[in-house]
């Protein structure tokens, strides 16, 4: 199959289903509707994540020492970004510094996503942003859940689709400057 | 057989109560006359160590809950549930909090660890709820123990001394054929969802509702382990006690959750039924006569619930309804009367 615009695309995140707290259904999603255009993979942290079809994800175990599981990731996203076009990064400690070492050894454009506002900032937090290609601030709308004794609520997932049709367009455009 | 066990448990709730009054008299408690929690069954029940647990009242004539034992594995368990309770208050990685019973004296009293919670009143028991808001509210505690997802190594250290943590489930080679190989076919998916916090013994008995939030009793079965676990202990109770709402949280999983959490938690059914089936199977040798046959249609209905569960079928209406006759054809009254507002 030709996929027209195809970019190769590193999703780097904390977290990613079966984690719960909300960036990790947003990368999960994202990696899905990416993965109909794009060559994606995800370095996420994690034992066993949720597979997501078309999407390639290395995961590197939490339960490891801080020390050990910084620089495994940081290995793993150093294979998986020397050659992409670009890593979107979730933002969290645990991917910003490993992001800052393997963006100045590759040179691949850094998007960030601020998915996680209570995510704490490092000292390195300011030359990581010094290195990114563009800032993202907004999210998508969370997916409406359906309840058994309730309507499906179709305004809802209507509205879903729309926050992410428009989120994805803003992507195409900051992806192809970032590629520039 | 059956009288044997019933009257050393009775010989134990008479010895323990006479240990437990001087000591409430000193705190300024009384017991009520009727303490259905000792009558029944009760003696054949419990997972861990023998412990009375009675209702009474402070001197205000407020109700309050009294726990006594003075078996030592009783009070291993009265105490691991004070640490499960307060360990849960300053969990620093859950996202939710988490209502529990005030604690208003906790001591050892020449052997006898006594330990007196608040009694939460509740308007009407659960299962007297509409089954939507009985869906909601059960949906609300499964959500709050997800919460808490214990994923790296300082999370692991924080919880380790409070909590038993479960990394494996299988190994158990008294499963059924089809059970055990439908289970570690499926480990990954079971270690998948491993390292949440959740209620292993997750029943209506087990919670209280006030101001339509739920507060959790027995904390000592409070662990780390599988997410679906306390979601398959509840649905596989809900076939036997209300099937509308046991069908709506599987469908709720498999509405707005990843077909792996679907398949997760039909893996924990199959292991929490198991281990029921090999619970009844335990009473067959302490019981005789009316409890024995019953300890037998129990095997047999949560068996037939198993095969339904592994083949992704309904349990039929009628055969709910034919154990449920059955069932309270062969409970004694004491039963009958200790089962009364429980759920």
């Amino acid at each position: 199959m030709i996929r027209f615009n195809c970019m190769k695309i590193v999703l780097a995140s904390a977290l990613f289903p079966p984690d719960i707290a909300p960036p990790a259904p947003y990368l999960k999603e994202l990696a899905h509707r990416l993965a109909q255009t794009h060559d994606v993979t995800a370095v996420v942290y994690g034992h066993l994540p949720e597979k997501v079809e078309g999407v390639r994800v290395v995961a590197i175990s939490k339960r490891r020492a801080l020390a050990l599981r910084l620089v495994a990731y940081t290995v793993a996203l150093w294979r998986a970004a020397r050659r992409a076009d670009l890593v979107f990064l979730e933002n969290g400690a645990s991917v910003e510094l490993p992001a800052l070492i393997v963006s100045s050894v590759t040179k691949t454009p850094i998007l960030i996503h601020f998915g996680d506002r209570t995510a704490k900032k490092y000292f390195y937090h300011k030359a990581l942003m010094r290195r990114v290609a563009d800032t993202i601030e907004e999210s998508p709308l969370p997916r409406p859940e359906i309840l058994p004794f309730e309507p499906r609520p179709e305004a809802a997932f209507a509205a879903y689709e729309s926050s992410w049709h428009h989120h994805l367009a803003a992507l195409d455009k900051k992806f192809t400057d970032a590629k520039k | 057989m059956q009288k044997n066990n019933k009257t050393l448990w009775e010989e134990y709730v008479a010895r323990e109560r006479a240990l437990l009054l001087p000591v409430l008299l000193r705190l300024g408690y009384t017991l009520e006359e009727s303490q259905p929690h000792v009558l029944g069954e009760r003696y054949l029940t419990g997972s861990g160590g023998r412990k009375l647990v009675l209702v009474g009242k402070d001197a205000h004539g407020k109700k309050v809950v009294i726990k006594a034992s003075s078996d030592a594995s009783g009070i291993e368990e009265m105490q691991r549930e004070r640490r499960s309770r307060e360990a849960l208050e300053r969990i620093g990685f859950a996202y939710q909090t988490f209502l529990a019973p005030q604690e208003l004296s906790w001591g050892m009293y020449g052997g006898l660890a006594v330990l007196i919670t608040e009694f939460i009143e509740q308007d009407k028991p659960f299962l007297e709820r509409p089954l939507e808001e009985q869906f909601t509210l059960a949906l609300k505690a499964f959500k709050a123990q997800e919460s808490a997802h214990a994923t790296t190594s300082s999370h692991l250290r924080a919880v380790r001394h409070d909590f038993q943590q479960i990394q494996q489930y299988v190994q158990d080679t008294t499963l059924s054929d089809c059970a055990i190989q439908f289970i570690s076919e499926n480990q990954d998916t079971i270690e998948q969802y491993g390292g949440f916090l959740t209620h292993w013994d997750f029943t209506p008995q087990n919670f209280r509702i006030r101001n339509g939030e739920i507060y959790l009793l027995d904390h000592s079965s409070i662990r780390f382990g599988n997410k679906y676990e306390g979601w398959a202990r509840f649905i596989n109770f809900m076939e036997l006690y209300n099937p509308p709402l046991a069908h709506a949280l599987v469908q709720y999983v498999r509405d707005n959750r990843a077909p792996e959490e679907s398949l997760s938690l039909r893996l924990m059914r199959v292991y929490r039924l198991m281990e029921l089936i090999r619970y009844y199977a335990t009473w067959l040798s302490k019981t005789s006569g009316d409890l024995h046959a019953l300890a037998e249609a129990r095997i047999a209905f949560w068996s037939e619930v198993l095969r339904c569960v592994l083949d992704e079928k309904e349990v039929p209406a009628e055969v709910v309804e034919s154990y449920k006759k059955t069932r309270d054809s062969l409970r004694s009254e004491e039963e009958k009367q200790r089962q009364v507002g429980l759920h």
